[in-house]
């Protein structure tokens, strides 16, 4: 056995053992602040079994070893539903960025340590009503005030901001520079006066985003994370840090073999839904993507053991993913006819048609649209040229708004 | 699982482009459309010279001992290139069914002569819409076979033939010796297959497999050519990505590179995915010879691959506008050898039927 087969195996025993505590039906039933609160304790017992911050550095609380063994972790932990959501975008984002721009070190410690074992959460305060994908368009403004700065804007579709206790934001300092020149990027602390969190409500019923205000938010110089103007690039940084993450190939919805079952189980014109030429169809479609897919991540795999940088074909995954695993709950609930019309909000879009249906346009748009990311194939990988950008070069106050 | 290549696998990647691209032209390739039962002789002439007729047959034979996954890489490479002859594929296939069904006997008179490209062989399988017959038309009696086969890729040059046939009571495997087989040639939309209707009267032939293992054979032999096929379809796809990426960063309209427009950038990025997911199910299922799961595998190649050729020859078309409608800019070649690649080893529709009739654990 490799190493590696050693520690996913050592990896997936520890998930069976934990999995009658946390796992699934462990969750069943819970309301979100408990299930918070199970997820709190699951991402302590993570820490103390040392699956936390897998390769993060050993003197930060981590364990110092690779990406690899990460999303091997990942890939067992995935099995079980464990209620780690709660710290994806925190452990994600924010806090290896503040492990690698945070100046002062003690602080970063405390605050990576505390982040590991769920004791605090972190949020990402970037996209803004007037745009998201068009992110050095923002408007949330810091003005210096003293030694320090003073914020005032609004932030929107924050995850988690609700159970957040420390942000990071990108705001703009300089509105008389080209839009990407003038921004700035700090760290806040989410319970500071002049914050308002308030829940959004989705249309599946969940509200893990938020809208976030700051009135007159003050905040010291030593909370920024870039030099004055230098933030999107800090900000681009973040958004690169985990371009290889455990992927899904069923878009983070249900597992091609429950459509399977279901198609067993029903019946098309007096004869099982799997004999009909339609549902077979798109049954070996979806399979012969999905399984394109595994092998373009296993592959990444093999790439990174190597040493080697995986290839862009990466970033497939969620563009093709998630729109065919939308297509294949519609056609899920199509073949349960008037038994379709059953939907339980609490439902799990892993295993349930209706609710992966429901939620499939977030994944679609969160964390770069369809668009965007045909965009940035086009560009990145093909040489395309880039969209006309009427904004380009002007200085921001001068953008027509 | 899948792999990476190693070195000696990038190497053979590298090479057959390199003499591909310096050797195969579509000036070349356009005159063999108008004329029936011709084939790209440069192309086999090459095929034969460098070894790739030999590559994944067995050394005691006169091959080289290498497998799918190199043979894939020449057959990616001759993709890209349109390189007009179908025996890379067929020939692989005869010699497979005859290394792995047939006698000592029948792999000594014919596998050195396949390995070395002196012998062309093909497979006929298919009947008509049936990729894999449950009753197939040509019947075996007393080892003579009688009945006609139609549609067969390369058929018009073989010397050897790989047939599915209705044996007594049961189908069988059989090997045919094709020196006085009556062909008619087809004519094609795409010619340099020399495709063929093979007349079987009073033929004698030789039963490599009979009963249920033989329909089970066919299916590997099919399975076995379909990867084949499917990296040459990946390497169609890709080269017709790369034409339309290069056109659009070129052609100008309403001042500025029409790739600058998201109907045209977006639509060759959906063709990035697609050439991906292809390669990647190519990969995969070469990797998967002699496991249990190589049948489900090489169809999930064969319907990805399948559908980047198809795709990308619309599109790279509708790109160029009117231009890409020419005779001259060859861009049908493409189109042409997406169908015909479509159809070799059985259509999509055959391959969803193979793949579903797996997963939902139905398969024989």
């Amino acid at each position: 056995m490799s190493d590696l087969e050693a520690y996913r195996a050592k990896a997936a025993a520890w998930c069976e053992s934990v999995a009658p505590t946390f796992g699934k039906a462990a969750r069943k039933g819970l309301s979100v602040e408990e299930d918070l609160a199970l997820g709190r304790r699951y991402q302590k017992a993570k820490f103390d079994a040392g699956f936390a911050g897998i390769n993060w550095p050993t003197d930060l609380g981590g364990q110092g070893l690779g990406h690899i063994e990460k999303i091997t972790f990942e890939a067992e932990e995935m099995k079980h539903g464990f209620p780690n959501v709660y710290f994806g975008i925190s452990l994600g984002m924010p806090v290896p960025v503040l492990m690698q721009f945070g100046s002062d070190r003690d602080f970063v410690k405390e605050r990576v340590l505390k982040a590991l074992q769920g004791e605090e959460i972190w949020c990402q305060l970037f996209s803004e009503p007037s745009g998201g994908t068009d992110l050095a368009g923002l408007r949330t403004r810091a003005e210096t005030d003293g030694n320090g700065w003073k914020i005032n804007g609004q932030k929107v579709w924050t995850s988690w901001a609700q159970y957040s206790d420390y942000g990071v934001i990108v705001v703009r300092t300089d509105p008389t520079v080209a839009k990407h020149k003038g921004l700035t990027y700090f760290w806040v602390d989410m319970k500071a006066p002049g914050v308002t969190v308030r829940p959004i409500k989705l249309a599946g019923g969940d509200s893990h985003v938020n809208e976030v205000f700051f009135d007159d938010v003050k905040i010291s110089d030593d909370h920024r994370m870039s030099p004055v103007g230098g933030g999107f690039s800090v900000a681009l940084a973040t958004l690169m840090i985990e371009r290889y993450v455990a992927t899904d190939s069923a878009g983070f919805g249900p597992h091609l073999d429950l459509f399977v079952d279901l198609a067993k189980d029903l019946m098309i014109n007096g004869r099982p839904a799997i004999e009909d030429g339609r549902i077979r169809q798109q049954i070996a479609r979806n399979y012969a993507m999905r399984s394109g897919l595994d092998s373009i991540n296993v592959r990444a795999r093999l790439m990174m053991q190597a040493g080697m940088t995986p290839g862009p074909e990466g970033s497939l995954n969620k563009l093709v993913a998630v729109r065919s695993r939308q297509k294949l709950s519609e056609l899920a609930i199509d073949l349960q006819g008037v038994g379709g019309f059953h939907f339980d909000e609490h439902a799990s879009p892993k295993d349930d048609w209706a609710s992966s249906w429901i939620n499939a346009p977030t994944g679609r748009i969160a964390g770069g649209s369809d668009e965007t990311l045909l965009n940035t194939i086009a560009e990145r990988i093909l040489g395309l040229p880039q969209d006309h950008r009427p904004d380009k070069g002007v200085p921001f106050n001068q953008i027509p708004a | 699982m899948s792999i990476l290549y190693d070195e000696g696998q990038q190497a053979i990647a590298t090479e057959s482009r390199r003499i591909l691209e310096a050797r195969v032209h579509k000036d070349d390739l356009l005159p063999l459309l108008q004329t029936s039962g011709r084939y790209h002789e440069a192309f086999w002439a090459t095929a034969k010279e460098q070894g790739w007729t030999a590559l994944a047959l067995p050394e005691a034979h006169g091959g080289l001992a290498l497998g799918i996954v190199e043979l894939g890489l020449i057959a990616h490479q001759a993709g890209r290139t349109l390189s007009g002859a179908p025996f890379l594929t067929s020939n692989f296939g005869a010699a497979k069914a005859i290394e792995l069904y047939g006698s000592d006997d029948q792999k000594q008179r014919w596998l050195p002569g396949l390995a070395s490209g002196d012998v062309i062989g093909a497979v006929a399988i298919a009947s008509g819409p049936d990729a894999l017959p449950a009753h197939p038309k040509v019947t075996l009696t007393n080892d003579r076979l009688d009945g006609v086969k139609d549609g067969v890729s390369g058929a018009l040059h073989a010397d050897v033939a790989i047939v599915f046939a209705n044996g007594p009571g049961m189908p069988v495997l059989a090997l045919v010796d094709l020196a006085k087989v009556e062909k008619t040639a087809i004519d094609s939309f795409d010619n340099s297959r020399c495709l063929a209707d093979l007349h079987f009267a009073d033929t004698p032939a030789e039963t490599l497999v009979s009963g249920s293992a033989a329909r089970a054979a066919a299916l590997h032999i099919l399975a076995l050519q379909a990867v084949i096929t499917a990296h040459e379809q990946t390497g169609g796809a890709e080269a017709l990505m790369e034409i339309a990426r290069d056109y659009a960063v070129t052609r100008k309209a309403f001042g500025q590179p029409i790739g600058a427009f998201q109907s045209i950038k977006h639509r060759i990025a959906e063709l990035y995915g697609l050439v991906e997911l292809a390669r990647a199910n190519c990969i995969h299922a070469a990797s998967r010879e002699g496991q249990s799961d190589f049948v489900t595998a090489a169809a999930a190649a064969r319907l990805s691959a399948t559908e980047a050729y198809d795709t990308a020859a619309r599109d790279c078309v509708q790109i160029h506008g009117g231009i890409g409608v020419t005779w001259e800019i060859g861009l049908h070649l493409h189109m042409r050898r997406a169908r015909t690649l479509a159809l070799e080893q059985g259509s999509s529709l055959f391959w969803e039927d193979i793949l579903v009739d797996r997963l939902a654990g139905e398969a024989a």
